[in-house]
């Protein structure tokens, strides 16, 4: 359109001279430039930004756990352990269909179980119920997280990608995904499409008894067995051997789909597929046999192997989600998860959260879950493996058991974001309270807390 | 799945845009609160199963 604007100018001014015709060549083209502009600003469509302005959410967590059957004490021992975590999550609006997001956590755990891969090194005598305070009875895990994602104009089709680290002494993992949206049926249906993979690798730590049976290792000329009495079977030989592959691979894909049934119901179902190939035991998770005969140190009974599990996993999870609007106060939140594997494991899961609203401010959550799984093929309790086995452990989170969670959280909404703290205006708070019984001896109680904040 | 999912699909109606106020609803939403994350993160770490619920299907030992 602008040239066409030009030539005819041009032509133009071999009538009227150089001078005239550059003026008219200026004057036309600032003419159609702004003529040009006037029309897209008419057929400019109104959109929506995906994410009005940048969030800030900072979510934070103290977790406490108990229990009687320690994974580090093959199945016996105290499963005590405390979690502080923290973290912050930046959305950022690139523009009206772009968002960055920026995930960075950090998590502090002490833990008297696995204080028990050196149980040798405490005050007080070596016990499976007792802590010990090596090095390894606290860790530190750190994690970043960076996503971005794209809404088309119509908002009915969004891409996003991402890339994840995270860190602790023993483990390191890099991980990256991605996903499709689909909207159709007037937003009223909904495709999704997910992949994820993560590439981890273990600095294996093994059992402080089982160190000098590794090759090259000295035996019971070890110190550890020179400097302390072995009672029971004296002529002490674990069946140990370092693992040679310490990488762990996982990948992941996942479809869902979700439809609104009606102004007040709307549903979901999901279905993920991972499977996991690699070092899937845990190195310092003692396991003992029942044809083997028991050696100690003080009251710790040493290890007769370390847990062996296949190098390869395949699970599968189908998930479903309803929600019912009830009325301005109530709100019906239902899940259900059914998940097998083929290390013989099936689940259910299920959950109930009726949201009730006091007033335009203040939200009550009370909810109650239940969980249930049947154990693993190679999970067997305390000194109940055989030494023949393949494959063996005494990991109580692969047995067989049912749990019980119960949850109270309050939630404050100010949509005006009256206090401020800088640019940054407090949107929501969340506090939650959950406790979890498991019929096996472990109970935990978690207090969850979630700030969120909008820039100005 | 598929079969359900289509099932699904063709008995409902769609909702119009300005019908959906109810279940624009923050807590209509199909996934678990952000502030109940790290509760979904500790059940990943002690029970079994994972998946299906928006929570990690991969990545960490989960071994504490």
């Amino acid at each position: 359109m602008v040239v066409k604007q030009v030539v005819v100018v041009v032509v133009t001014s071999f009538k009227y001279g150089v001078l005239k015709s550059f003026s008219l060549i200026l004057f036309t083209l600032i003419s159609t430039q702004f003529a040009i502009g006037q029309s897209q600003d008419f057929t400019k469509v109104y959109k929506k930004r995906v994410l009005e302005t940048t969030e800030i959410d900072f979510l934070s967590s103290y977790y406490s756990q108990d229990g009687d059957n320690a994974a580090v004490s093959g199945g016996i021992g105290t499963e005590e352990l405390t979690d502080i975590t923290a973290a912050f999550i930046v959305s950022i609006p690139l523009n009206d269909d772009d968002i960055l997001t920026i995930d960075a956590g950090i998590s502090a755990y002490t833990s008297a179980s696995s204080s028990n891969v050196g149980p040798f090194d405490g005050n007080s005598p070596a016990d499976p119920f007792v802590a010990s305070s090596g090095a390894s009875q606290s860790d530190l895990w750190a994690n970043v997280t960076g996503a971005y994602s794209h809404s088309s104009d119509d908002r009915n089709d969004i891409w996003s990608a991402k890339l994840s680290v995270s860190s602790e002494y023993d483990y390191f993992s890099a991980g990256a995904g991605g996903s499709y949206t689909k909207l159709f049926n007037e937003k009223n249906t909904e495709l999704l499409i997910n992949g994820n993979i993560y590439i981890d690798t273990w600095n294996a730590i093994y059992p402080t008894e089982l160190r000098p049976f590794a090759e090259g290792g000295r035996r019971l000329s070890d110190p550890l067995f020179t400097q302390n009495t072995i009672t029971g079977n004296p002529n002490y030989n674990p069946n140990f051997e370092e693992f040679s592959n310490e990488g762990r691979n996982s990948y992941s894909l996942g479809i869902g789909f979700s439809q609104i049934l009606s102004k007040n119901l709307q549903g979901s179902l999901s279905l993920d597929v991972i499977k996991q190939d690699g070092l899937l035991s845990t190195p310092f998770q003692r396991v003992y046999f029942s044809d083997v005969a028991d050696s100690f140190i003080e009251n710790f009974q040493l290890a007769d192997a370390i847990e062996r599990l296949p190098d390869s996993r395949l699970k599968i999870a189908l998930g479903g989600r309803l929600n019912y609007y009830i009325n301005e106060t109530f709100v019906l939140r239902t899940f259900y998860r059914y998940y097998t594997d083929d290390w013989g494991i099936k689940s259910h899961t299920a959950s109930v959260e009726v949201p009730i609203k006091l007033n335009d401010k203040f939200t009550l959550y009370p909810s109650y879950r239940f969980y249930n799984q049947i154990e693993a093929d190679y999970f067997a309790k305390y000194e109940a493996h055989l030494s023949t086995d393949e494959f063996y452990t005494s990991d109580y989170d692969l047995s067989k058991y049912a749990a019980n969670q119960y949850s109270f959280g309050l939630s404050y909404t100010d949509i005006f974001t009256k206090f401020h703290i800088s640019k940054f205006g407090l949107k929501s708070i969340d506090l939650k309270f959950t406790y979890y019984d498991r019929d096996n001896s472990l109970s935990a109680s978690i207090i969850s807390t979630g700030f969120k904040f909008v820039m100005d | 799945m598929l079969t359900m999912c289509l099932s699904f699909l063709a008995s409902c109606v769609a909702v119009k845009e300005y019908d959906k106020v109810n279940l624009s609803d923050p807590d209509m939403v199909l996934a678990s609160k952000k502030a109940d994350r790290n509760i979904t993160t500790f059940h990943s770490y002690r029970e079994a199963a994972v998946g299906a619920n928006g929570g990690k299907t991969g990545g960490g030992c989960g071994c504490n």
